[in-house]
């Protein structure tokens, strides 16, 4: 493979970055078009040392210099900002660009440090995340973004780094992951609450990626996201529940229906769970799903309400609403989607839910155990 | 909205097949006149992960190389999903290699120049996928689209993967058994080298008509492929390069195994022709097209409106206040999903080979050559099922919600499941028809002759009729009944108007002629049928001036058309057997379908027999 290397003209490979900058900044002037290819040349460059080939090994030490290099120019950031306004092949290698730099360690380090690249981004650029994010602004650069954030968001601290982003806290300087107060509550002006809009309202493949992307938000780092949750409970559900779980948009609501029932049923999130189903108007919006025209968001709905039904502690609230509709909801859920008759563990639940319903006192009692208290709820 | 705006971009004209997990329509794009095809996926008939789909997409719009189908947008519609795609003219490379085998036209065989420039597309299309980290993972004849043009291009991404990083493994169970390379089936972690091996199935696949082990059951494949030694092309017909090519393709050891731009270093790629030469394959399946049975009427896009209509629930549940009352008994059906993916953290694929293998049995029995190509595991057995499904063409459509769960795998065996061959093809719309392969050869010996050699000049006009009136005036009554019992009826009448034209274009012209005229002889008809569509009397489906004239030539016994009748009576016969037709309808079994079920149901009975006995403890 030789001869790939000589055809390859010999820009230093420190020098990239250097480059890749100066045709960033004249994306703007004059020549734009010429620059931007000039810019694709030097990512694809920069992408070939990065990756090797497949036949020949990447050498770390032009890696270390490259990744020095870019960090010295601040290139994460300007590749962020600037990735919807890149070339299609350009937005790619881009992509290229950042799984390997974020994950790149030098050989020298421990396997279980954190990469040079990433750690410089969590303590002294959390922006270039934040950027990552503003991605879904563009559709051009949402699928990129959203694989690189995937892949970062293995991180926990960059998850924190997202879902703590706040510019309303201060000056929107760079206080990476020190800067975090898990405490305080947040005003929804940060990044992550964008995800909400992003999600709702975007196209198909914008939203279903920006979907992922809060996934992987919400269910990588579970004691993160069980204290965010926590101390956000409010302003986080009234935004889930209005955008999202009553969102118009069929495959945004499907998803965010079943993403609410593993939510709340993992373990680490069991306060979170304890308060939610605590309230009658989530029993409400809930019972509504049942009834939804379509089975699969039917079906979905089916496996919040039971967590509703199963608790063991029901607020007067929900008790209250069980009762009043509860020769209702019998009749109902006997004939609760019956097709689905080799489903074996729907069906025993089904049982299980008519049940429990049947069963109820008939007047609303005075639950043994509250729910668990959340840091910020003023209930 | 714009994800509204995005469909009403496109007008959907007719159905190509069913494709991979959907639908597959041909559409006109409003904006720029291009011709595309829209895959629509009904995403409520899938339990499958949407996310699975969201993945093909994501991996199909960051390709743009002329190896590889160029994927064009996607966007929602209520809960299809519309996903736009570069047209095709000329099918699934499948079909060339196959046909031969089915029915041994000659000359029909794909040769050893065809299969070179096919696999160096493919090696071309394979080296720009691995060197941007992808691996298609399916790669098979089924999956390798050709253009009216002869490009080959690599379809359908369902399972392809891709790599953060271009040196990991996968080691995902997926693919489908014959084509599955050996590392792939014993999970040891793979790479793009997994492609390549399928690739030289697929060469011997494209020049045999059928992978290696096509007779054995795809459960036992698995146990033969990493056991066996790597099967080799035979036969001194073949040149050295072509048989060496397909060995070092099929290197079991994937180490040892050439990549894609290796491969195209080869001698028998190197040597391999233009992609113009494929032309004749396209025009030779036209051709096998046209010289089988008429295919029936095609099948057109209907926008299903009942799942999507408002619920004006008058039970609703009651929040505030107690009311008595009771609700109505809801009938639901529905596709049931494994819970495990709802409680398990995200954990909705299927990984392992024993999971891949118990839904395996079910569906897919040894290809013999009649059959389609085997699905693709991993897929879920929903999502393989297009929302509408027909068992054949003549067969009235069925909503999705009438399905039972699992129903069409069953009952359709490896046999029926033709109809949801990927066939994305042709460029008219008499060869576009999705026509099963069981009905296909079956038919042609038995109920339907031969299509009539359109010699004559009554025949071409018969031809000219059906074409440019018969057919658009279905289409067009066809979008505008909403009833879904006429629509039935109006396809029938449709399926056994094009049975005629098959049959006897000459007859056909004559009986347009005959309506035509009388219609104009009638003074009162002539005044309210001329000019525009007529309107309907009774409960019958609203049809097209055609369908009117021919419920007036049953009614009609105007003395001054006697004479003329009493001419025309050599057509007569023909004339009478459509009045015997015509008039109920709705009951009535259009020839050729009883027949098409009784084949369904024997094929179905004789596969799932070899399968007890394959399988006993199945």
């Amino acid at each position: 493979m030789s001869f790939l290397f000589g055809r390859r003209p010999r820009t230093n490979t420190v020098d990239l970055p250097k480059q890749a900058k100066e045709q960033i900044s004249k994306l703007d002037g004059p020549g734009a078009a010429a620059k931007a290819e000039e810019l694709a040349k030097t990512l694809g460059q920069m992408k070939f040392v990065l990756q090797g080939t497949q036949e020949t090994e990447s050498s770390p030490e032009q890696i270390y210099s490259l990744v020095t290099g870019m960090i010295q120019e601040d290139l994460l950031y300007l590749l962020a900002f600037n990735l919807y306004r890149l070339p299609f092949e350009s937005r790619k290698d881009a992509q290229v660009i950042f799984s390997y730099v974020l994950r790149f360690r030098p050989p020298s380090a421990s396997p279980k440090s954190e990469p040079m690249a990433l750690s410089y981004v969590i303590n002294n650029r959390p922006e270039v995340l934040v950027e990552l994010c503003n991605g879904y602004n563009h559709t051009e650069s949402a699928a990129p973004a959203g694989t690189v954030l995937r892949e970062v968001l293995k991180s926990d601290a960059a998850t924190a780094i997202i879902l703590y982003h706040d510019p309303s806290e201060g000056s929107p300087g760079a206080k990476g992951l020190t800067g975090i107060q898990p405490e305080a509550r947040q005003s929804g002006r940060g990044v992550f609450w964008k995800f909400f809009d992003w999600i709702d309202r975007g196209s198909f493949d914008l939203s279903a990626d920006a979907f992922n992307t809060f996934r992987d938000l919400l269910t990588k780092h579970k004691t993160i996201v069980a204290q965010y949750l926590s101390t956000n409970f409010d302003l986080f559900f009234s935004k889930y529940n209005t955008m999202l779980v009553q969102s118009q948009n069929y495959v945004t609501k499907r998803q965010s229906i079943k993403l609410l029932g593993e939510i709340l049923l993992d373990r680490a999130n069991y306060a979170v769970m304890t308060a939610y189903v605590d309230r009658g108007e989530h029993l409400k919006i809930c019972m509504n799903l049942l009834r939804d025209a379509r089975k699969m968001v039917q079906y979905e709905g089916f496996h919040v309400f039971k967590v509703f039904v199963a608790n063991p502690h029901k607020s007067i609230a929900v008790q209250k609403i069980l009762l009043i509709n509860r020769d209702k909801l019998l009749e109902f859920l006997r004939h609760f989607l019956e097709d689905r008759t080799e489903d074996e563990q729907f069906i025993d639940e089904r049982e299980f839910l008519i049940k429990q319903i049947r069963n109820m006192p008939p007047t609303p009692v005075e639950p043994a155990q509250k729910p668990a208290l959340l840091g910020s709820q003023a209930r | 909205m714009s994800i509204e705006a995005g469909a009403s971009q496109y007008t959907v004209l007719h159905e190509l097949g069913s494709g991979s997990f959907g639908t597959v329509y041909k559409a006109i794009d409003k904006t720029t006149g291009e011709i595309v095809a829209i895959k629509h996926i009904d995403l409520e008939s899938t339990d499958e992960d949407i996310q699975d789909i969201q993945s093909e997409i994501s991996i199909l719009s960051s390709c743009t190389s002329p190896y590889v189908t160029q994927y064009k947008a996607s966007f929602l519609r209520g809960h299809k999903l519309w996903i736009v795609m570069e047209f095709l003219g000329g099918g699934p490379a499948w079909t060339c290699g196959r046909y031969t085998n089915i029915l041994q036209l000659k000359p029909g065989n794909l040769n050893e120049a065809h299969v070179a420039i096919i696999c160096r597309e493919l090696l071309l299309g394979l080296e720009y996928l691995h060197q941007e980290g992808k691996i298609h993972r399916d790669v098979k004849a089924a999956n390798v689209l050709l253009s009216t043009s002869g490009k080959v291009k690599l379809a359908d991404f369902g399972v392809a993967t891709q790599l953060t990083n271009i040196k990991s493994q996968r080691n995902t169970f997926v693919g489908t058994p014959y084509w599955m390379a050996p590392e792939v089936i014993q999970e040891a972690g793979y790479d793009y080298k997994a492609d390549i091996w399928s690739l030289g199935i697929t060469a011997l696949e494209l020049i045999n008509g059928g992978p290696p082990h096509a007779d054995v059951h795809p459960m036992k494949v698995l146990f033969l492929i990493p056991k066996q030694s790597a099967p080799r092309l035979e036969g001194s017909q073949y040149s050295k390069e072509f048989r060496d090519f397909i060995a070092q393709c099929l290197v079991k050891d994937c180490d040892r195994r050439p990549s894609a731009k290796e491969l195209l270093r080869h001698k028998f790629i190197r040597s391999a022709g233009k992609v113009e030469a494929l032309q004749e394959l396209i025009e030779r399946r036209q051709l096998w097209d046209g010289a089988r049975d008429r295919p029936s009427h095609p099948k057109y896009y209907e926008e299903t409106l009942h799942t999507m209509s408002p619920k004006n629930d008058p039970d609703e549940w009651v929040f505030d206040t107690v009311k008595k009352a009771t609700i109505a008994a809801r009938k639901n059906t529905t596709k049931r999903r494994k819970l495990s993916v709802i409680h398990a953290n995200g954990q909705g694929l299927v990984s392992g080979a024993e999971d891949a293998l118990m839904r395996l049995d079910i569906r897919d029995a040894p290809l013999d050559y009649s059959s389609p190509p085997p699905a693709t595991i991993i897929r879920g057995t929903v999502r393989r099922q297009p929302s509408v499904i027909l068992a054949s063409p003549t067969k009235p459509r069925q909503a999705s919600s009438q399905r039972r769960p699992l129903q069409p795998d069953m009952s359709f065996g490896n046999s029926a499941s033709t109809v949801r061959v990927f066939r994305r093809v042709s460029d008219n719309s008499t060869t576009a028809q999705v026509e099963s392969d069981l009905t296909a050869p079956a038919t042609r010996d038995e109920n339907r002759p031969p299509m009539a050699e359109t010699v004559t000049k009554d025949a071409i006009l018969g031809r000219r009729v059906f074409n440019k009136v018969i057919d658009p005036s279905f289409q067009e009554v066809q979008a505008q009944t909403g009833n879904q019992a006429k629509r039935d009826a109006l396809s029938r009448l449709a399926d056994a108007w094009s049975a005629l034209d098959a049959v006897d274009p000459e007859g056909e012209y004559q009986l347009m002629k005959l309506l035509l005229e009388k219609v104009q002889n009638d003074s009162k008809l002539s005044v309210h049928l001329s000019p525009t569509k007529s309107t309907s009397r009774d409960g019958t489906p609203q049809a097209s001036p055609q369908k009117s004239g021919a419920k007036l030539i049953l009614a009609q016994n105007n003395p001054h058309l006697k004479s003329h009748r009493r001419r025309q009576s050599s057509i007569m016969p023909e004339e009478a057997k459509e009045k015997e037709k015509l008039p109920n309808l709705p009951g009535q079994a259009v020839p050729g379908m009883e027949h098409t079920k009784q084949l369904a149901d024997v094929l179905y009975g004789r596969w799932a027999g070899g399968l007890r006995n394959r399988w006993p403890a199945v």
